[in-house]
């Protein structure tokens, strides 16, 4: 089976610099927020936004055969979960003028990145790819659900960490570098309302598909499954709080724990089940 | 052309010593001006603070020296029985200017990095002004030390974080809440420590702070001072305690005056919303075992001083910083004192240039008209100013040492037959 990438030689200098990128926007943002070196301050948003540019010029490029449309695929599920994750996180820089969580949303975008660029190595044309409204909203709505799974993750975990430094009284470069508990609540929450948003529209988006469509789709794939799970735990989540009393920092571990189910089901499936919900491909 | 200075601080002499020789801001007037008017020095200021008494002299003659300066000072503070001349610090020329820059940038404080200097060295130099004492040299000096402290202060963390219990409360409190103006908060005891953290975190926009004291009129005259006018009871303060989301203890008490059953159903009450209470009365006035409750954080001025502690190491580590910007303003400021050294030759350089050309128009003034007069001194302007511009370029480059200045100047003297300049200017 023939490999897109080595047919291309733009779409495959691409493709390498891409994760190139994201690594350098990760030392980058590592280097301002644990070392605060000037240069690295300067040129760290430059740098995110050239990757995400470049980033959304090789999918341009990989999809532009197949009329812009994405193929289901490890290979572009794990770039795009890289990719929104990068754009959300600039989303939040941008309006916050916050920088200071740059450094752990960006390093988990350069890993996806990563993997999707190791993925690259194998034949890739397999799949099917979009070819209605409903299904591109279905795909496009789970991997930003999956961003903001995983930022309310990793929010959960700066959260913890800073509660714990502050109990602690280890008042080091976490407590001088993090924002305030208070602020890291607030994107939290934002979060979860956000991943509840989308992966219920992804849901029905997949419903709505499935009736549209001739093809079988397996109501008992895991990923269905998961995603009912993930939706219905984020929708308690979003009103445990008022409802119940749990304050944040319970939350916050139930936060992580999910976002670590889904990205062990999302690693795992992508790679032993070669399928979009029994739908062979 | 020198200038001295010398002086007590914490660094040389004991507090009694710095108390015994400081000046009030009377007596630096007085003094500063005997010492100009008594033609021991051409300028001089006086630096006085809790942590310091510090002469900026520029002496009128070589006889005026450290020592005599120190005697000058002692006997004026009529203190020979308490202060010797050891512990005085003596600088000069440049290790002057150095010492005066690491004071303006708070790097000589007792506290490193505090913020209070710079606006005394301020204070030093316009009561210098205003009695006529800062000159040429002082003036220039002063504005050097002001810009590298503007420098110092935007381009380095060395004032960054909270160095004292009371600013190391309300920088732990912001870094829990994100708006405290949108919180409410507690004091417990209106004292001076009590005061202190109020007027800290209502300068960080708490508005909402309510104040009780065993003493009911203390608490009103401190709400009344910081504009919130709240009190409450002491009596009757911890049936509201759930309400509050920062509470600060500073009182007097051998008892814990916040237990842990309270605290508990506080929180209950309040649905475990996150609580700090910041104790900062010694003894402590809260129970320890407050601090395990579920969102309850409870810092007692030991942690406070953690905050303090990392705060200074972190100001610690911008010391090279801090010292190479004054470094490079020393370099500077060198310059400009050699510059001053050959201002007197470029004086005469021009003044013999602007005499020939006098000479020589006074020649034609009745021979032409008087518009055509006008228009040979413009000529004769515009050709001495492009004659003159490369030698006094030459006289006002940097040198690397000062002891290049005088070869220099000799030899414009002699090629344009200058007289002997006066002794004093050099």
């Amino acid at each position: 089976m023939a490999n897109i990438f080595l047919e291309n030689s733009l779409l495959f200098v691409l493709t390498q610099l891409v994760p190139l990128l994201y690594m350098v926007t990760t030392v980058l943002y590592g280097l301002h927020f644990f070392q605060e070196t000037p240069l690295a301050g300067k040129f760290k948003q430059p740098a995110l936004i050239l990757t995400v540019v470049t980033h959304v010029a090789d999918l341009g490029l990989l999809t532009s055969t197949e009329g812009y449309r994405l193929s289901y695929s490890a290979y572009n599920l794990m770039g795009m979960v890289a990719l929104t994750l990068a754009i959300t996180y600039m989303f939040i820089e941008l309006t916050t003028k916050s920088d200071k969580t740059g450094f752990f949303v960006i390093a988990f975008a350069a890993g996806s990145a990563l993997f999707s660029s190791i993925l690259s190595a194998q034949s890739i044309a397999s799949g099917p790819t979009f070819s209605g409204l409903g299904i591109g909203v279905h795909l496009i709505a789970a991997i930003f659900g999956f961003s903001s799974v995983a930022i309310a993750g990793l929010y959960s975990g700066l959260y913890l960490v800073l509660f714990r430094q502050i109990r602690l009284n280890r008042f080091g470069l976490l407590f001088q570098r993090l924002p305030n508990l208070e602020a890291l609540e607030l994107l939290i929450m934002h979060a979860v309302a956000f991943g509840f948003f989308f992966l219920s529209v992804t849901m029905v988006a997949g419903v709505y598909e499935q009736q549209a469509s001739t093809e079988t789709i397996n109501l008992l794939d895991p990923r269905l499954i998961s995603l009912f799970v993930i939706w219905f735990l984020y929708g308690i989540s979003l009103f445990i709080k008022p409802l119940v009393g749990w304050d944040i920092k319970h939350m916050a571990v139930l936060l992580i724990a999910l976002f670590v189910l889904v990205t062990i089901l999302l690693f795992i499936m992508s790679l032993i089940t070669p399928s979009f919900h029994g739908v062979r491909i | 052309m020198n200038i001295i200075s010398v002086g007590v601080n914490h660094k040389t002499a004991p507090i009694e010593i710095r108390e015994r020789i400081a000046l009030s801001e009377v007596q630096n007037k007085e003094f500063v001006t005997d010492l100009v008017s008594s033609g021991l020095a051409s300028e001089a200021m006086v630096v006085s603070t809790c942590n310091r008494t510090e002469l900026y002299v520029v002496p009128s003659m070589a006889e005026v020296t450290c020592d005599y300066i120190k005697e000058y000072l002692i006997s004026y503070k009529d203190a020979r029985k308490d202060v010797r001349p050891e512990h005085f610090f003596s600088r000069f020329y440049c290790g002057t200017a150095r010492h005066l820059f690491e004071v303006s940038s708070a790097i000589d404080s007792l506290v490193l990095g505090e913020g209070q200097i710079l606006g005394q060295v301020k204070d030093a130099y316009r009561i210098a002004a205003e009695v006529g004492t800062a000159g040429i040299l002082l003036t220039r000096l002063c504005h050097t030390a002001f810009s590298v402290a503007k420098k110092v202060k935007t381009k380095t963390k060395i004032m960054e974080g909270a160095v004292s219990v009371s600013y190391a409360a309300v920088e732990l409190a912001q870094k829990i809440f994100s708006n405290l103006s949108m919180k409410k908060v507690l004091l417990v005891g209106a004292g001076e420590t009590g005061e202190l953290a109020a007027k800290h975190i209502y300068a960080k926009n708490a508005r909402n702070i309510v104040i009780t004291n065993r003493t009911l009129s203390k608490a009103e005259a401190l709400a009344e001072e910081l504009g919130t006018n709240r009190v409450l009871p002491y009596e009757s303060y911890k049936e509201h305690l759930h309400e509050f989301d920062i509470i600060i203890t500073a009182v007097s008490t051998k008892e814990f005056i916040l237990k842990e059953a309270e605290m508990q159903h506080s929180m209950s009450r309040r649905r475990l919303k996150p609580v700090i209470i910041l104790d900062l009365g010694l003894p402590r006035n809260v129970d320890p075992d407050v601090g395990k409750l579920q969102n309850m954080f409870l810092k007692d001025i030991d942690a406070l001083k953690h905050i303090i502690d990392k705060n200074l190491e972190r100001r610690r580590a911008e010391l090279p910083k801090v010292k190479a910007i004054i470094d490079e303003e020393l370099v500077g400021f060198g310059q400009w004192i050699n510059t001053l050294k050959v201002r007197p030759t470029i004086v005469d350089l021009q003044s013999k240039f602007i005499e020939i050309k006098e000479k020589e128009l006074e020649r034609y003034r009745y021979k032409v008209s008087e518009e055509e007069l006008r228009r040979m001194e413009h000529l004769t302007d515009r050709i001495l100013k492009k004659i003159l511009h490369h030698p006094i370029k030459m006289l006002k480059a940097p040198v690397d040492t000062a002891d290049n200045i005088p070869s220099k100047v000799n030899l414009v003297r002699n090629i344009f037959d200058l007289e002997e300049p006066n002794q004093s200017l050099q």
